[in-house]
């Protein structure tokens, strides 16, 4: 897990970009919880067959 | 006798046999809660007129004059509905949810609706207008969640049992803190139409109940088939009663040690570490499944966060994507614990979603693998007793170490069974099956409560009221 959190410009980005109106503490909060989401990201992202697909699939839904 | 201190099963015979009414059970329950639920805060409704009523009908199945309650996500037509939210708080639902439509057809009378955490991932908070309700085994203690109020009323005695959903442990885990049974079945296996949901594809619906045979009474009103679920599952229905059994001869067990015993360190630091406490308890009960007559074997998956990670990024992309309106036009609406957790998927890009579920494909491969020499698995619940409530962090989700996470993410069916007490709080294991064979977990979780008596003991406050 990464010491440092992600810095303040670069998570401005992501919350103008989400299309959030934060208030600074709840900027704050998030920006310092962020980090799991970046463990969660390194945790799924791996090599892997191009063959693998996703758990689901497209499905022809029954009328 | 006091009549909520009967299970399912007894309360059953007893109607059956004409020595309880209905009514009378339902007085009592109704009475339990105007008396002790100031104190725990399991319902955030109470449907006493109602019950009443419903308590005069004729039978009609197994459940005939069982009350029970229903999680406040569950929708009941013409009855409030808040899913634990400001947004909801007056939100009052036109059709009932599929699973109160067959439990009441069983016979099942409600009392009411149960405390939820904001859309099942939002507690315990109090910046709601529902305050979260307490473990009935030490009110200072967090009874898990998100069907808090539903384990708590049942451990309590204040239902004879509730519904809860689990989309990574919300009724397994208030199940082991609460000290009762608790069914996350197969993905499919029961309906999730008129649920709330939290997220699509790791969204179960499961009963809590005292004893594993009231979860088998309570699953044969609940199992099958509905063409209006999306993932409902077209398979049959066996008869789960008649598949209990005191004795495990020539059963094979899994023993999923590496999840607690190694990788809860490894992959969440040290303060995940199980107690000592807990880990007795859990070598216990699977000495006690060994005695019973089943064969253990310890069986080896990926790590842990391989399958938690995955569940917990699957959740919350899907999870936002549901919210995602709100929280940009209304985020004054939402609690902080659910617009703090919630909030995070606003992060996550597609690719992030689409890498998550191609792992969940190849751990369920691996999870079906490993399962398919033995007929069921054991691994832990929660790795101690239940935190004081005051003491939980608000991204502890995404924090500790969840052993129930990888079931959803596999869909496998779960359950939760007392193995004992540490500092009057009890502790818990998992018993994990192949798709659709909840039969097996429970003849399982059966056996092994005959062969013990934690699901015997009772919280103080579940003792019969004064008089009774």
């Amino acid at each position: 897990m990464p010491d440092q959190p992600i810095s303040v410009e670069r998570f401005a980005l992501l919350v103008e970009r989400a299309g959030l109106k934060l208030t600074p503490e709840q900027f704050e909060e998030l920006r310092q919880a962020y980090r799991h989401v970046e463990r969660m990201q390194r945790s799924v992202r791996r090599a892997r067959d191009r063959a693998a697909e996703p758990a689901h699939i497209f499905v022809q839904p029954r009328a | 006798m006091d009549p909520t201190q009967l299970t399912i099963a007894a309360a059953s015979r007893a109607i059956a046999d004409g020595s309880l009414s209905p009514v009378a059970l339902t007085e009592a329950y109704l009475e339990r809660i105007a008396a002790l639920d100031r104190e725990l805060h399991s319902y955030v409704l109470v449907l006493r007129e109602e019950a009443l009523r419903a308590a005069q009908a004729p039978a009609r199945g197994v459940l005939h004059g069982i009350p029970i309650g229903l999680k406040d996500i569950y929708k009941t037509r013409g009855i409030r509905t808040t899913a634990g939210s400001r947004r909801y708080q007056d939100h009052v639902p036109e059709e009932d949810v599929e699973t109160w439509v067959r439990l009441r057809q069983a016979g099942a009378i409600l009392l009411g609706k149960n405390e939820t955490h904001e859309f099942a991932i939002g507690g315990p908070d109090f910046t709601l207008p529902f305050a979260p309700a307490r473990n009935p085994w030490n009110t200072a203690h967090y009874p898990a969640g998100s069907s808090s109020g539903s384990a708590v009323a049942v451990a309590a005695g204040l239902c004879a049992a509730a519904m809860g959903s689990d989309t990574g442990g919300s009724i397994r885990g208030p199940a082991a803190y609460c000290g009762i049974v608790g069914l996350k079945p197969t993905y499919g296996r029961v309906s999730r139409r008129g649920v709330f949901p939290l997220s699509y594809t790791l969204d179960h619906c499961g009963p809590l109940t005292r004893t594993v045979e009231d979860c088998a009474i309570m699953m044969q009103a609940l199992a099958g088939y509905d063409p209006q679920d999306p993932a409902s599952a077209d398979v049959p229905v066996p008869d789960y009663r008649a598949a209990l059994s005191a004795r495990l001869d020539g059963a094979r067990i899994g023993v999923i040690r590496h999840f607690h015993e190694r990788d809860a360190v490894a992959d969440f630091g040290a303060d995940n570490a199980p107690n000592a406490a807990y880990t007795a308890a859990f070598d216990a009960a699977c000495r006690m499944l060994e005695s019973l007559g089943a064969r253990l074997v310890d069986l080896q998956l990926s790590p842990l966060i391989d399958y938690a990670d995955a569940n917990r990024l699957i959740m919350l992309a899907e999870a936002y994507a549901l919210h995602e309106k709100d929280f940009q036009e209304r985020p004054q609406d939402f609690g902080h614990h659910m617009f703090a957790r919630i909030g995070l998927g606003a992060f996550l890009s597609a690719a992030d979603y689409v890498e998550a579920v191609r792992q969940r494909r190849e751990l369920c491969l691996e999870f079906a693998r490993a399962l398919d020499g033995v007929d069921v698995a054991v691994a832990a619940n929660a790795t101690g007793p239940a935190p004081r409530i005051d003491s939980l962090p608000v991204f502890g989700t995404f924090e500790r170490a969840s052993y129930t996470g990888p079931f959803n993410l596999t869909g496998s069916p779960a359950l939760s069974v007392p193995i004992g007490f540490e500092d009057g709080l009890p502790l818990a294991f998992q018993i994990v099956g192949k798709p659709f064979e909840e039969a097996g977990v429970m003849r399982t979780g059966y056996a092994f409560e005959q062969a013990t008596d934690f699901h015997r003991q009772r919280p103080a406050i579940a003792a019969p009221l004064p008089g009774r």
